[in-house]
């Protein structure tokens, strides 16, 4: 053993990042890293979403902010330092102390104002990746989700929305399509249709003069693949059918066994299903094939789509599925049975993945189609509306709160309270504003009442509590958003911090 | 008035909004106004277990709420991979007790709060300790500490003092995912009542590490298990946390994985199965935590209901959580008071049912001792008694235990014996 330990050892930078890169890999740290936020007002909530952030890495943030920190904001707020912090810039503040947490990210803060940048300089935006806005003024807020939404290359914007126990965010964007969703779903074996070189291999072997110890080890895969063929051979080439023939076909299977304890075959029958589940491309990748980008592909479309149009065109050809994936799970086998067995996997996964690129119609990077072909089964497109679209359609909105009630009622109170111009409205100004909202004659929801009765119970709060737990889920979110992985919201997420709960509208 | 010294005004302007006043939800029996604020910001006294990922943003947002009388109890120290979410150390701080450097932080960052630090484990401290404080949050890595705690709070109870119970809040997280509960000791179900909601922990049978390896994993364990004491003998422990103990490991398991034509092993994932490392990030921790801190001030303020009483979050697809009550179990060995009926084979031996023992879910035991009213069935330590007992391992329990008898479980793991009610099958 004479490899130089510094070799191997990770890095100072791997190691502190060691926990995060664990869910996302470097891939997804790079792209944090390349990241610049815009967070609009230096509140406890912006404070608290920046932290989740700056810790892991993110590579800019600017915080907006043209106030002085006041006496409340020294309360409830962590980024201040407390009493020592009142008079000065909230944004210079919040940035030099969020700085402390990690030395690789670069902070600023910009005490200009922002309805002057609206005004004045509407391309100060396009240096960011991502604009984050907590309880800004509805006017302002309007222009800004107006400004960023109209041009699809300027950044996304997340809207969060406070009062009390409750709270809101929204993330406006046009299209997010996902490679890594991290899917828990695992690709196929294929074993109904298994590729030449495996079926070759598993009629090749001689069952029955087996050695014993041999025996014990062949793979459910190939056991299965065996198995199958000979049913076909005797059925008219169909598969077990009937709940009958799948019994007989898992009493063939423990037939099989020369040794009454062996697992390998008591692992087959348990995954004997494989055999009459046709393996197809799964309904919701299929649907991707209409994304109306596929039918104006062009060399300036993003690189996903080229894939996903090579992805359509290799379904069409038999065996009609997705490429075929190199991971094998683990199974019951020796090493030489399991290792020979994802050699053919890995040697067909090869093969299909060239046939893949060969449908390619425009160059794409190799490890991203690489990425593309083994995270197929899990591939996923968003398409997000303009912030406020469904607070200005008020039939989608009374349909909205029907189908979720609870989260329903909570979006209808915050959305009423922004409505509303007094900074301590009565529980009858916000209902008559929430009942504008809606088609008249719109009964209000049950769970109303508790919403708004907290409303204007503390309706300009911002509770650490609830900013912590709001600044924990907006960071989720923004860094799946920045990842490009796992699976963001596609609409409101609404929180109850009385009940303790989540729910989407 | 409910301030303190070091108080300013409108230091507490955006939670007074919640203290002044009711909201539609809240028990008729709160009494808004000065006296809460006043028990919340100088009687209340609550303790932290645990100032690691959920820890550091626990004492911040007490230290916020204006909980000002917090203790925290740790008993590890700052190492570099807790930088990327604990928030409240710095490179300059690592192989510092994170219980100290976590209170000198907040009692710097939020004025007038007293945070009093212990730099050691939960065990060391006694009842009266424990008695002391009005609530409980636990932000733990660990199965064990978690139902050490638990059970240690159920038993504190004595139905003739209502201040004994000690309302327990805990915390736990996994990458995107994570939950919050409220456990009212003896009232709702406990740590306990829910141990076969856990993952069972992968484990690799000896035969395949041995002999058929066929993952980068089963390379990692044979060099772990089977090489390092076979090489080193008993004497030198393999220390997770030492990097030339996993790069050693590491060398072991590539060249193995070579011999065996398999692929996969990294340093990485060498310390990864090797430590059992859990991915952790800062925004899950912040959700979690601040769960439990805001069932803390409800409960501390009575200003709304507190969770009822089981929170569980996934963040991997959209946001998804569900709120539940999980139901108290009857043959809880901790707050149940019956014991679990344990039908086995009339052929298991006392090793068997050991060995059962350890693999259940809902017991998950390490060395357990079993002893009947009437024999000492099997006993862990001290070395003469273990000696006397080990004849026992290979004799049939029904040797030993008539149907229906009971086997009492101690282990020293666990501050609570498990009572079994066996049948033979």
């Amino acid at each position: 053993m004479s490899t130089d330990s510094a070799q191997v050892q990770p890095d100072n930078k791997t190691r502190r990042y060691d926990r995060q890169l664990r869910l996302w890999a470097a891939s997804g740290q790079t792209a944090l890293e390349n990241a610049r936020l815009l967070v609009i007002s230096g509140s406890a909530t912006s404070t608290s979403i920046l932290k989740n952030l700056v810790l892991p890495g993110v590579g800019h943030f600017t915080i907006l902010d043209s106030t002085p920190v006041t006496a409340r904001d020294a309360g409830n707020n962590f980024f201040l330092e407390g009493t020592s912090s009142i008079g000065k810039s909230r944004a210079q503040e919040a940035v030099r102390l969020l700085l402390e947490l990690n030395d690789g990210v670069e902070g600023q803060a910009d005490t200009s104002n922002l309805e002057h940048i609206l005004d004045s300089n509407p391309s100060y935006f396009s240096a960011f990746t991502l604009v984050i806005a907590h309880n800004l003024e509805p006017k302002l807020l309007e222009r800004l989700s107006a400004l960023l939404w109209a041009d699809d290359t300027l950044p996304m914007l997340v809207v969060v929305t406070s009062a009390g126990f409750l709270g809101e965010f929204y993330i406006q964007f046009h299209e997010h399509p996902i490679i890594e969703s991290h899917s828990e779903n695992t690709p196929s074996l294929r074993i109904d249709k298994a590729f030449p070189a495996l079926q070759e291999y598993a009629s090749s072997l001689d069952f029955a003069n087996m050695d014993p110890t041999e025996h014990g080890h062949i793979t459910y895969v190939v056991i299965l693949v065996r198995a199958l063929a000979d049913w076909k051979a005797a059925h008219d080439g169909k598969p077990p059918q009937t709940y009958e023939e799948k019994k007989l076909f898992k009493e063939g299977l423990q037939s099989m066994k020369v040794k009454f304890d062996e697992e390998n075959f008591d692992e087959a029958e348990a995954q004997a299903y494989r055999c009459w589940t046709e393996t197809k491309v799964p309904s919701d990748i299929s649907a991707l094939f209409q994304d109306p980008q596929l039918g104006t592909l062009s060399s300036t479309s993003p690189p996903f789509f080229h894939l996903l149009d090579a992805l359509r065109k290799f379904s069409l050809e038999p065996p009609h599925t997705l490429p075929l994936t190199s991971s094998l799970p683990d199974m019951k086998a020796n090493t030489t049975n399991y290792i020979e067995l994802q050699k053919l996997y890995k040697a067909r996964a090869e093969e299909e993945k060239e046939k893949f690129k060969s449908l390619l119609s425009h160059p794409v990077d190799d490890a991203l189609i690489d990425s593309f072909v083994k995270n197929a089964h899990g591939l996923k497109v968003l398409r997000g509306k303009q912030y406020g679209t469904l607070d200005k359609d008020p039939a989608a909105l009374a349909s909205a709160i029907l189908a979720s009630p609870k989260a329903g009622a909570t979006h209808l109170a915050l959305s009423a309270l922004a409505r509303v111009s007094s900074s301590s409205p009565t529980e009858e100004e916000l209902t008559a504003a929430a009942q504008a909202l809606l088609p008249p004659g719109t009964e209000l929801p049950e769970e109303f009442e508790n919403a708004v009765g907290e409303i204007a119970r503390s309706p300009t709060a911002d509770l650490p509590n609830t900013a912590a737990f709001l600044g924990g889920l907006v960071a989720q979110e923004v860094i799946k958003m920045i990842t490009k992985q796992y699976v963001p919201i596609e609409s409101y997420c609404v929180i109850d911090l009385v009940e303790t709960w989540t729910g989407i509208i | 008035m409910a301030t303190t010294s070091t108080d300013w005004p409108d230091r507490y302007y955006d939670i007074d909004q919640i203290l002044e006043k009711p909201g539609p939800r809240t028990d008729p029996d709160f009494l808004a106004g000065d006296g809460v604020k006043e028990f919340l910001r100088t009687k209340a006294k609550i303790l932290v277990i645990g100032a690691g990922g959920l820890g550091c943003e626990i004492l911040a947002n007490l230290a916020l709420t204006g909980f000002k009388d917090i203790h925290v109890i740790d008993m590890d120290t700052i190492d570099i991979s807790n930088l990327n979410r604990q928030f409240l150390f710095r490179p300059k701080d690592v192989g510092r007790p994170k219980a100290i450097v976590a209170a000198e932080f907040i009692m710097n960052r939020v004025p007038g709060v007293q945070v009093t630090p212990y730099y050691g484990k939960i065990q060391d401290k006694g009842d009266d300790y424990y008695l002391q404080f009005n609530l409980v949050i636990c932000g733990l890595d660990s199965v064990e500490a978690r139902r050490w705690m638990s059970a240690t709070l159920v038993n504190l109870v004595d139905p003739e003092n209502p201040e004994s119970l000690k309302p327990l809040i805990d915390g736990g997280t996994e990458g995107f995912r994570g939950q919050a509960r409220v456990i009212l000791p003896t009232i709702t179900s406990c740590y306990e009542c829910s141990l076969d909601m856990l993952n069972k922990p992968t484990a690799f049978p000896i035969c395949t590490i041995a002999n058929t390896p066929r993952q980068p994993e089963h390379c990692i364990e044979w060099a772990s298990v089977l090489e390092w004491p076979r090489i080193h003998g008993p004497d030198k422990k393999l220390d997770n946390d030492d990097p030339e103990h996993i790069t050693w490991l590491y060398n072991l398991a590539s060249a193995r994985a070579k011999e065996f034509n398999i692929e996969g092993v990294t340093w990485s994932l060498t310390q990864g199965v090797v430590k059992n490392i859990i991915p952790a990030i800062a925004s899950t921790n912040a959700i979690i935590a601040a769960s439990c801190c805001n069932e803390a001030f409800k409960i501390a303020t009575s200003s709304a209901a507190f969770l009822n009483n089981y929170f569980m979050l996934i963040g991997t697809d959209g946001v998804y959580s569900y709120t539940f009550e999980h139901e108290k179990r009857d043959d809880c060995p901790v707050c149940g008071g019956s014991s679990l009926d344990l039908p086995i084979s009339s052929e298991m031996t006392v090793e068997q049912l050991i060995e059962l023992l350890i693999e259940r879910q809902d017991v998950q035991i390490k060395k357990p001792s079993l002893s009947s009213d009437s024999t000492q069935i099997y006993l862990q330590a001290p070395p003469d008694l273990e000696a006397a007992t080990r004849p026992n391992l290979t004799k049939k329990v029904q040797d030993l235990v008539a149907a229906g008898g009971e086997i009492t479980v101690t282990s020293r793991s666990l501050p609570f014996s498990l009572s079994l009610r066996i049948s033979y099958t």
